[in-house]
C-alpha cells in the first residue's frame, strides 16, 4: 500500500485521510479518476472523540496488543465478564471489564440500547502509571500492556482515582489494587493468542491483536477509509488503546 | 340449621362456578400472551413481544404457529440450531426477518437482543456486586 500517491484514482493516503478527520470531516466515498472526495459532517462527539494516529502508528511495544471494539455488535450477553472472572478470579466486588449502557434513537425516533464494553484502555500515556509512588503499576516495554505488581502496591488508590476510565478496583484478597492485563499472566504468556474476554465473546466485538502488525485485524479495522473510530475519552491526553467503531 | 347452611353452600357453589366461567372466558379473550417471551439461550437474553407483532405489524397467530414456532414458549430453544447463523437462513425468526418482510437479522441487534441488564430489569432481578456506577 505504501508509496502510493492520492493522485491515483481510488485511494486516500492515511495522511489525507488524518487531515480530513481533524476538520471534523468523514470522508464518504472516492470520486473516480480523481483525488477529491465527497465529504460529510461527522456528529460533533463523534468528530471530537475520533482517533488522530499520530503516536499510534510509532510505538515501541512488538507486539503493540490493543483491542478494537465493534460496539454495535455488542448484545450484553456478558459472556465476556463470565469469561474473565472465572479466568483471572475476578470478584464480586470489583471487574476487570464490564459493560455500560445507555439509550440512543434511530432516525425515526425509536429508542434502543446501545451497549458499550469497558475496560483498561492500555494507554500510551497512562496515568495510572504516572502518579504510582511505589512503582507497583507500569508500561510493559515488550507488549504496551499496564501491568499490576501486587507486592508493590500499597494500596493508596491514587491510580484508581487517576484512571479516567474506572478501570481499577482494590482486590481485598491480594490487598492490592487489580485490574485488566489483557489476560497476560493467565493466557498470552502461556500462548494462547486472545484474551478471555474476546475468545468468549460469540458477536465478534472484541478484536484483539497486533497493532504493529499492519496485517492484523485490529490494524485493519481501524484503517478503513469510511469508517469512523473513536476512543473515550480523548481529552484526557492518555492515548487510550480500545478503539471503538461501528461494523 | 341445617337447611340454611345447605342453601349458603348452594349459593356459595353457584357463586364459585359463574366466578370460573368468567376467568375462562376472559382467558379466552386475551388471544395472545400478554407478558413478553424472554429467550435466555443460547445467549441472554433475546425479547418477543406478541403485542408489538399483532396489534403494530398486524400478524395473526398462523403468522408463526407452530411454523416457525410451536406455541409452548421455550420449545425453540431447545433446538441446537437457535441460532442467529439459522435466522441468516431464513429459519425461525428469520422467516420474516429478512429484510423484505421485516428489518434483517444482522441489523439493528439490540431491538430484540436486551442483555442481562435488560433481563435483570424485566425479572427484576438485581445485579450482584457493586463495582463502578452500575
Amino acid at each position: 500500500m505504501k508509496g502510493k500517491r492520492s493522485d491515483q484514482p481510488n485511494y486516500v493516503t492515511d495522511e489525507e485521510r488524518r487531515e480530513f478527520l481533524k476538520l471534523g470531516l468523514k470522508i464518504t466515498g472516492v470520486l473516480a479518476g480523481g483525488s477529491v472526495l465527497s465529504l460529510v459532517p461527522l456528529p460533533e462527539d463523534e468528530a471530537k472523540a475520533l482517533v488522530e494516529m499520530e503516536g499510534y502508528e510509532k510505538t515501541p511495544y512488538k507486539p503493540h496488543y490493543v483491542m478494537v471494539i465493534r460496539q454495535n455488535h455488542c448484545i450484553d450477553c456478558e459472556r465476556c465478564k463470565e469469561a474473565c472472572v472465572k479466568t483471572n478470579h475476578v470478584p464480586d466486588y470489583g471487574y476487570r471489564t464490564t459493560i455500560l449502557e445507555k439509550v440512543a434513537e434511530d432516525d425515526e425516533g425509536k429508542k434502543f440500547p446501545v451497549f458499550m464494553p469497558v475496560l483498561c484502555n492500555h494507554c500510551l500515556n497512562p496515568p495510572c502509571v504516572r502518579v504510582c509512588p511505589t512503582k507497583a503499576t507500569t508500561k510493559d516495554p515488550k507488549t504496551g500492556i499496564v501491568v499490576m505488581h501486587y507486592h508493590k502496591c500499597i494500596g493508596c488508590k491514587t491510580c484508581m482515582a487517576a484512571c479516567p476510565y474506572n478501570a481499577r478496583y482494590f482486590n481485598e484478597e491480594k490487598r492490592a489494587i487489580d485490574k485488566c492485563n489483557f489476560c497476560w499472566d493467565t493466557r498470552l504468556s502461556k500462548g494462547e493468542k486472545l484474551t478471555a474476554c474476546a475468545a468468549a465473546c460469540p458477536a465478534h466485538v472484541r478484536v484483539f491483536g497486533d497493532f504493529s502488525d499492519h496485517n492484523s485485524e485490529v490494524w485493519k479495522l481501524v484503517h478503513q477509509p469510511d469508517k469512523a473510530v473513536w476512543v473515550l475519552r480523548p481529552e484526557t491526553g492518555a492515548k487510550p488503546c480500545i478503539f471503538y467503531m461501528n461494523d | 340449621m341445617i337447611e340454611k347452611g345447605l342453601k349458603i353452600l348452594i349459593c356459595i357453589v353457584f357463586l364459585c362456578s359463574f366466578m370460573a366461567v368468567g376467568i375462562a372466558s376472559g382467558e379466552d379473550e386475551e388471544e395472545y400472551p400478554q407478558e413478553p417471551i424472554i429467550f435466555t439461550k443460547p445467549v441472554k437474553a433475546v425479547v418477543f413481544d406478541h403485542k408489538l407483532h399483532v396489534e403494530d405489524n398486524g400478524l395473526d397467530c398462523e403468522s408463526c404457529h407452530d411454523d416457525p414456532f410451536e406455541m409452548a414458549a421455550g420449545t425453540a430453544e431447545e433446538n441446537k440450531d437457535f441460532t442467529m447463523k439459522s435466522l441468516y437462513q431464513g429459519k425461525y425468526c428469520g422467516q420474516c426477518h429478512d429484510g423484505e418482510s421485516a428489518f434483517a437479522s444482522n441489523t439493528r441487534c439490540t431491538l430484540c437482543h436486551i442483555g442481562v441488564k435488560g433481563y435483570n430489569r424485566l425479572t427484576g432481578v438485581k445485579p450482584k456486586g457493586h463495582g463502578g456506577h452500575e
